[in-house]
């Protein structure tokens, strides 16, 4: 008999914030508004450690259900929760970073208008997201997966008197839907084969004795299109565009949204499906392959980047990559654990930044700043435990994890040293762009002038020069900072033990399948191999290493010297610049040959010219026979005398023919 | 035949009352203009002759009913009392009240000095129950040529107007042109069977081997009554003669001696069983159906555009004909009926509208009508409606009982064509409910409000139509009655 | 099944029709015209909840029946009845109908008395047409839909609304009289207009020559109906008539007529031609798909609000019948889920563009921009319905279209996928329209002073908004009806039932 925990409570206290703020928010004062956002999402985070607290208690999973949604026929779907250790590291990371993201957000959106809504926003995303987390069968972690897309939507178009900013967001939701839509066919395949869409059922149908489960293809195509909906959630290839673009919002969604919570979702959803991806070892290659480009793909972007906020992104975009990588080779649980890792340093890295940006007046280029460090010293010190976290530095976190996704990408069953290769790579130019980025914050001269013209509509950051952020923004920093620092100090082995279950649990008496538990037998392989997973570590870190030099040599020293390479790279680098035309190419490839084929095609030709002209047509030939009709009344006597004649002729012929006949 | 022997009961004048009532009102009428001739009166002297007249006529619909009580054969079996002619005495009573009531202010607006103008209703009116009723050929003939020939002085009764002349002449021409066709129609069948007997021409056609003189007498007389019920290729005098008469005239012309002919027709066709029906009937309808339809499409004078839409409904109607007889002749007398009201109704609006001298009589006169006269507009549209076969009016129903009597008969084709047509009829019907209520007026033609016998008679005509919309059964019961009696 | 029962379908059906006669006879006055049209359209909205409330759901076959003698020969019968899904698709109209007369409180004030006694016609005639279950007496209500609509296109519609109306007649009507030529085929060989007998008869192979004429009695019904729905590539008169069509017009157009047709196909074409609907289902489906598809692109390109509207209509109602003709529990049940889902977010959105028209006389997308700064409180609205339109969980779009995909996916995989496509069109065609709308700078400078949403347009839209969001979080509320009844519409295509999704 477990405890009830009335998990259903954790998703609905955000959403009761933002109803309240939603519908009063515009005759609350700022406190107000900010005391019922901040009760709500603080009440969800200690709801959340509570039952972190509990968890040891209840034997997993622990399901909830609390009514059915909606039924058909035989099929059937519950509002129902669920909770393991998976979602428990997710419930814990979501409420802790999105709380401390509400704080922040206090000091950074004080001055702007549309205040109410953009904590009902905040809240709305708070719920969608944990409804996601939390999900025990696929269609309401739906709910919460289209959920989130809505309020990054919002978010993104927050200013949304800026056409750019409202392109971001329509951008995002459409690029989002196009993965929802592989995501729906992989649930139809799901109740097609299992008639359910619970976890339980979908995981552990294809060991019940008396169904042999559904053929090796279906595993494949369900694998594959649950990866397209990752792609689209979690911006990989091709469908990562929409993430650059969404820096449009204000920067604490940027933190929250595109790096901590919500693009991670599309991981978490990847290792949920675990038991289906294990049947399906084609899928996982496309998944690890997909991961590693991305990952390489977008750190190369990201060493072009001048907005402060870009280079943010396409690292973010880089770090998913790893995750996905991870999943790839089935070492779910480091996905996880990098997931966790990230979502503390990339979220501490982009409050960072947005307090910079916030010190100058609203300025994201970096070659506008420059010698912050001593300006700025809080916000120059978080930003280094950030950046030194992401580069991989021992002993800070993204270190361990991203260690951890390498090894197993390369000792894994399903790993490789091509994957392992590009990942030490990415780490080099990953560590090499962030200190880019540090050095020309940080230091240097000061480039931007006083007074920056505000740009994005974010008001008020004008007065009177650079400046420290309030404390209000600044304890969040300081938080994450130290969670960057020591968040990575579990260790992967512990964080995979406690993770095990999870994967160990869909197949837990069933020994025969030795292959399809990778992260079980990682456990075991690991102590053997101890010798060369040093080796391999001391490589990776010494790739962040030689990337710190290189910034610190181009970006630090010989400041003159990136313009020079850059103009001997010549195409190159302006391909870089450009994000490889990519946007450029969706936009000649798929945008505009559809609205111009639907406009001049369909409607124009198909609709106007040739249906509705045809019945046009036809009448006009109708009305054409009827004046001829007409025209037989020539008013002329003898003619009808003729014509009754001539009938009458015909009829009496007729007859006659009858009767002979 | 013992009957011919004596001469004439009791019994067979009271089953010649309606008419014998309506020729004494008649010539009441003419007498009583005569008396007034000279002294200028004539507004008070015409309605008293309209009240004599519509006194008449009500006398004869009450004689009907006296009738009613005593069927059988009359004077030598030249007239016979039967549900058929009964109902088709109440049909032609009750549309010469309406024209009745509708001719008063007709009258009265265009100052025509009215006379024998209902004196000739009436007789004709004579004829047409007369037809209904006769059994013998000849009489047929005679009651036919009554009904016309007054048929011919009404149409000419615009005197000021040179179409109305016009289209008397040509009617009368034309008409009696056809009507030679009938009665050599009639020689030729005497020739084949030796009677002129219907019942007794029934017995020769069903008793065996058909004489080919018989076929040809069929085809002549069905060209006769062809050209009266206006059903293509006969119906070329319909359009001129329709606009140039009087409106109310038309009302009258288009309903009553069709119903007449009609009458006659399924006498014919059913109770004598004439040869070689179906092929005949079904070329006819499909081409009347179609001419009337296609001719209305581009009409812009609303008499005329009637008057094509009244060929079309001539080749519905005979689309019964050449369906079996059980389901044929009752549907086919329901249609004579629910298009009678319709179409009597319609014209009494369009005669109202007309003012003086019929100049309101194009589509454009009627834009803006249901703003300026909302009731008028909201009647012509419910007669509509009916004409083009739209539920809960007469006219569905009649449409729906002819075409499944086709189809009973498995005359899917025919009925396909129907269907079709009536699609196409939509269209110039609806022409006029949009003028009527999207339009706005071009040149505001004044609408005079609606005096009581006006009012009346659409009263009446809307009741009928409704209400033949709505419990049809009752008069369709009456009708199959007549199947049931002709097929024994 | 007390009297009450027996008599409350006439009731619904007629209490319109008798509030139309009582403004027939009231003097012309506009002020108390719409206050009695409101009332009455009230009445009749809380009289139809009787059917949700007191509906035996575990009961299959019809229920408040009424059959009586009408008419002896032909030998039609008054028979009423409604299952689970024509029960909402009633209560759908008699919900819709008030919102229409409150929307038009102020835009109609020409010939008001008119235009309301045409609405409540419409009315009665549209619940006859959900609840009548003889033949003739369906046939019967449908014709009778026609007139008010065209008169209320025609009347007080704007632009070519002559052109419209005449289109809108004619092409429905046209169509329908291949309906009427099968209905009457049908008579004639089984003697009786009672769609339980006649489907009985079918069934039982007692039809003389039916084997020979299904097909086309088949397509003489689906003709009548694929024009109505409207399929492609019958659907050329919708936008027309939207575009045209007064407010209200368009609320009841798009909100209740289409699904005469849809409606017509679950009832007739499954219900008296199993075999046939299953052969021609390929071709039927690749129409709904086309459907789907092509009114989504065309919707995505329109540079005018109630044509894009019009044409998302055309890709809504394509995902019914793609759930219809997938003859799967999901695909019917989520098809008629659409259905109700489909009347309540395009009414609302045919009226929220119905407010923006009254205030600028104009449907160009051009002509606004940004007006979400002068107009907060539509903007959330809008957004809202958009939203459910576009098929978000917990709103009533996504319920619909996700049985229906996954009916169609059990059904044929292919369709299934192409259908899903539409998850992404109609992101693209509604939230593109409504960043254009609301989005960015006030481009035109009369737009700056527009007043946002009233009280009684409030009170005409937050019902919808309501109903959206209930539908989406509790659809068991509508499916736990719909599911009985759509068994037995699939009772004849047992083999398919068995196939129903899930083991």
């Amino acid at each position: 008999m477990t405890p009830d925990l009335h998990l259903w409570l954790i998703p609905v206290l955000p959403l009761i914030g933002a109803a309240v703020n939603g519908v009063l928010g515009k005759r609350f004062s700022r406190q107000t508004v900010v005391a019922v956002a901040l009760l709500f999402s603080g009440a969800a985070f200690a709801m959340a450690l509570w039952v972190a607290s509990q968890f040891s208690s209840l034997q997993t999973p622990h399901i909830e259900t609390l009514a059915t949604w909606l039924r058909a026929g035989d099929f059937q779907a519950d509002f129902a929760f669920y909770l393991d250790q998976l979602s428990l590291v997710m419930l814990l990371v979501v409420t802790g970073v999105g709380f401390l993201i509400h704080i922040y957000s206090v000091g950074y959106m004080w001055e702007e208008g549309g205040f109410y809504r953009f904590f009902a926003y905040l809240n709305l995303f708070m719920f969608f997201m944990l409804t996601l987390v939390l999900a025990s069968n696929y269609l309401v972690m739906f709910i919460g997966w289209e959920g989130v897309g809505l309020a990054s939507y919002l978010l993104i178009g927050f200013w949304f008197t800026k056409d750019s900013a409202a392109s971001a967001g329509k951008k995002a939701f459409i690029v989002n839907r196009i993965g929802d839509f592989g995501f729906l066919i992989a649930l139809f395949l799901m109740i097609q084969h299992f008639g359910s869409l619970n976890f339980t059922e979908v995981g552990t149908l294809w060991v019940s004795p008396e169904f042999g489960g559904p053929p090796a293809g279906v595993w494949t195509w369900i694998g594959l299109l649950l990866m397209v909906g990752a792609a689209g959630k979690s911006a990989q290839i091709p469908l990562y565009v929409w993430l650059p673009d969404a820096m449009e919002g204000p920067t604490p969604v940027s933190a929250l949204i595109h790096a901590a919570t919500m693009v991670t979702a599309g991981v978490y959803m990847v290792s949920r499906s675990h038991a289906i991806f294990q049947h399906a070892p084609e899928a996982m290659m496309v998944v690890a392959i997909i991961g590693t480009l991305t990952a390489l793909f977008a750190a190369t972007i990201g060493m072009c980047q001048t907005d402060i906020k870009k280079v943010l992104a396409y690292s973010t975009v880089s770090q998913l990559g790893y995750m996905f990588i991870a999943c790839g080779v089935g070492a779910f649980s480091a996905g996880i654990f990098h997931l966790m890792t990230h979502a503390f340093f990339k979220g501490l890295l982009f409050l960072a930044a947005g307090s910079v940006i916030h010190a100058v007046g609203g300025e994201q280029d970096m070659r506008r700043m420059g010698g912050l460090r001593t300006k700025i010293p809080w916000t120059f010190w978080t930003m280094t435990a950030g950046t030194f976290a992401i580069a991989g530095f021992p002993p800070l976190a993204g270190f361990f994890s991203k260690d951890a996704i390498l090894w197993k990408a390369y000792s894994s069953p399903y790993g490789s040293w091509v994957y392992w290769a590009i990942g030490v790579f990415t780490a080099f130019l990953t560590s090499f762009y962030m200190f880019r980025q540090w050095f020309l914050t940080f230091f240097g001269e000061y480039r931007g002038e006083e007074h920056a013209e505000e740009s994005h509509g974010h008001g008020a950051h004008g007065h009177g020069g650079v400046h420290e952020s309030p404390a209000v923004m600044l304890v969040p920093l300081v938080i994450l900072a130290l969670l960057s620092v020591c968040g990575g100090w579990i260790g992967s082995e512990r964080f995979d033990k406690f993770l095990a279950p999870v994967y160990g649990f869909t197949n837990g008496s069933h020994s025969e399948s030795q292959e399809i538990q990778p992260a079980l037998r990682e456990l075991q392989t690991r102590t053997e191999e101890n010798g060369s997973e040093t080796l391999l570590t001391g490589i990776s870190v010494s790739a962040a290493l030689l990337g710190f030099l290189l910034a610190w040599q181009l970006y630090h020293r010989r400041p003159q010297l990136p313009a020079r390479i850059a103009a001997s790279l010549g195409g190159f680098y302006q391909a870089v610049l450009h994000k490889y035309y990519v946007d450029e190419f969706y936009a000649t490839v798929f945008v505009k040959p559809l609205i111009d084929g639907s406009t001049k095609l369909l409607w124009h030709g198909v609709d106007r010219d040739i249906i509705d002209a045809g019945v046009d047509d036809s009448a006009d030939g109708v009305r054409e026979v009827s004046d001829t009709v007409r025209h037989m009344q020539s008013g002329n006597i003898r003619s009808y005398a003729g014509w009754v004649a001539a009938g009458a002729a015909v009829v009496i012929f007729y007859m006659v023919w009858m009767g002979t006949r | 035949m013992n009957s011919a022997a004596m001469l004439p009961q009791a019994a067979d004048y009271m089953r010649l009352l309606p008419e014998i009532v309506l020729t004494v009102f008649g010539m009441i009428v003419m007498v009583v203009d005569a008396a007034a001739e000279g002294q200028d009166k004539e507004r008070h002297i015409e309605k008293t002759l309209g009240t004599i007249a519509l006194i008449g006529s009500l006398a004869a619909l009450a004689a009907t009913f006296v009738q009613a009580q005593y069927p059988g054969f009359a004077f030598w079996n030249m007239v016979q009392v039967d549900s058929f002619s009964v109902f088709f005495h109440l049909l032609i009573t009750a549309v010469t009240t309406v024209v009745i009531l509708t001719s008063y202010e007709y009258m009265a607006v265009q100052q025509i000095r009215a006379g024998e103008y209902y004196a000739l209703i009436l007789f004709g009116a004579v004829g047409m129950s007369l037809m209904s009723s006769a059994v013998e050929l000849v009489l047929i003939f005679i009651a036919l040529e009554i009904s016309s020939i007054s048929t011919y002085v009404l149409a000419g009764f615009r005197r000021h107007e040179a179409t109305s002349s016009e289209s008397s002449v040509k009617y009368f021409l034309l008409g009696s042109f056809a009507t030679a066709f009938f009665l050599y129609g009639v020689a030729l069948m005497f020739g084949a069977t030796g009677s002129t007997n219907i019942s007794t021409i029934e017995d020769v056609l069903r008793s065996g081997q058909i004489p080919l003189l018989a076929y040809a007498g069929v085809a002549l007389m069905f060209v006769g009554l062809g050209f009266k019920v206006a059903a293509a290729p006969f119906h070329v005098w319909t359009p001129d003669v329709y606009e140039g008469a009087p409106s109310p005239v038309v009302g009258f012309m288009s309903t009553a001696p069709k119903a007449a002919v009609f009458a006659v027709l399924l006498r014919i066709m059913f109770e004598a069983n004439a040869p070689g029906r179906i092929g005949l009937i079904w070329v006819v309808a499909a081409l009347s159906m179609t001419i009337g339809n296609l001719g209305a499409l581009v009409q812009d004078n609303i008499k005329r555009l009637l008057a094509y839409s009244s060929i079309a409904h001539a080749g519905y109607l005979l689309v019964a004909f050449a369906a079996l007889p059980n389901n044929g002749i009752p549907a086919a007398m329901f249609y004579t009926a629910s298009y009678a009201a319709m179409n009597v109704g319609a014209f009494a609006v369009i005669s109202h509208f007309g003012g003086a001298g019929e100049r309101y009589v194009t589509l454009e006169d009627y834009s803006g009508l249901g703003r300026r006269s909302p009731l008028l507009a909201a009647t012509l549209t419910i007669f509509l409606l009916s004409l083009i076969g739209i539920p809960i009016t007469g006219g569905f129903f009649a449409k729906f009982y002819v075409f499944s009597a086709a189809l009973q008969a498995n005359l899917v084709g025919l009925v396909i064509i129907g269907v079709l047509n009536s699609a196409v009829g939509a269209y110039y019907y609806l022409r006029i409910i949009v003028v009527m209520y999207m339009r706005e007026p071009q040149r505001e033609a004044p609408v005079a409000r609606i005096p009581l016998g006006l009012g009346c008679a659409l009263a009446i005509s809307l009741a009928a139509t409704i209400y033949l919309g709505v419990l049809p059964g009752r008069v369709l019961e009456y009708a199959s009655r007549t199947a049931t009696a002709w097929s024994r | 099944m007390t009297t009450f029962d027996s008599s409350i379908l006439s009731l619904v059906t007629f209490i319109p029709l008798a509030g139309a006669l009582l403004l027939l006879i009231m003097p012309r006055r506009d002020r108390e015209t719409r206050w009695v049209a409101l009332g009455v359209s009230v009445v009749a909205f809380l009289a139809s909840l009787h059917l949700p409330v007191h509906l035996v759901r575990s009961q299959t076959g019809f229920q408040f029946e009424v059959n009586r003698p009408w008419i002896s020969s032909p030998n039609i019968h008054y028979h009423m009845g409604v299952d689970g899904i024509s029960m909402w698709l009633v209560v759908l109209t008699t919900f819709l109908t008030p919102l229409c007369v409150l929307i038009s409180w102020k835009s109609i004030h020409d010939r008001v008395k008119e235009f309301f006694i045409l609405l409540l016609v419409l009315e009665t005639a549209l619940i006859g047409v959900f609840t009548a279950l003889d033949l003739f007496l369906f046939y019967f209500f449908w014709e009778a839909t026609l007139i008010p609509m065209a008169l209320l296109i025609g009347m007080y519609g704007h632009g070519r609304k002559v052109y419209a109306a005449i289109k809108f007649f004619l092409y429905t009507m046209i169509a329908s009289m291949f309906m009427l030529a099968a209905i009457l085929w049908l008579y004639a060989k089984t003697g009786t207009f009672d769609f339980v007998s006649v489907q009985a008869a079918i069934h039982g192979g007692q039809v003389e020559g039916f084997a020979a004429a299904a097909p086309w009695l088949f397509l003489g019904f689906f003709i009548a109906f694929a024009v109505k729905v409207p399929l492609f590539p019958f659907h050329t008169w919708l936008p027309d008539a939207h575009v045209e069509a007064p407010t209200a017009g368009s609320v009841l157009l798009a909100g209740v007529l289409l699904k005469m047709g849809t409606y017509g196909m679950l009832r007739f074409n499954l219900g008296l031609f199993p075999e046939q609907s299953r052969s021609n289902a390929w071709w039927v489906m690749i129409l709904a798909l086309i459907g789907i598809i092509y009114g989504a692109l065309v919707a995505m390109v329109q540079p005018n609000l109630k044509k894009l509207i019009a044409y998302s209509s055309i890709s809504h109602l394509g995902f019914v019948v793609l759930g219809i003709f997938s003859f799967t529990q999901a695909g019917l049940d989520g098809a008629t889920f659409v259905m109700l889902a489909h009347g309540v977010s395009t009414g609302a959105l045919f009226m929220l563009a119905g407010v923006l028209y009254e205030r600028r006389h104009t449907y160009e997308i051009a002509e606004f921009g940004g007006l979400a700064t002068p107009m907060p409180v539509y903007a959330t609205f809008f957004l809202f319905v958009t939203l459910a339109s576009v098929g978000l969980p917990l709103l009533n779009g996504f319920i619909g279209e996700f049985l229906v995909l996954s009916g169609a996916f059990r059904d044929r995989a292919v369709y299934g996928v192409l259908g899903a496509t539409g998850v992404i069109w109609s992101a693209c065609y509604l939230l593109w329209m409504y960043q254009r709308v609301f989005y960015g700078k006030v481009t035109h400078e009369v737009n700056l002073t527009l007043p946002d949403l009233d009280g009684r347009e409030q009170a005409a839209l937050w019902p919808t908004v309501i109903a959206a969001l209930v539908m989406g979080v509790a659809p068991l509320l509508w499916l736990n009806s719909i599911d009985p009844a759509v068994q037995s519409a699939l009772a004849p295509f047992s083999i398919l039932a068995s196939k129903v999704v899930g083991r």
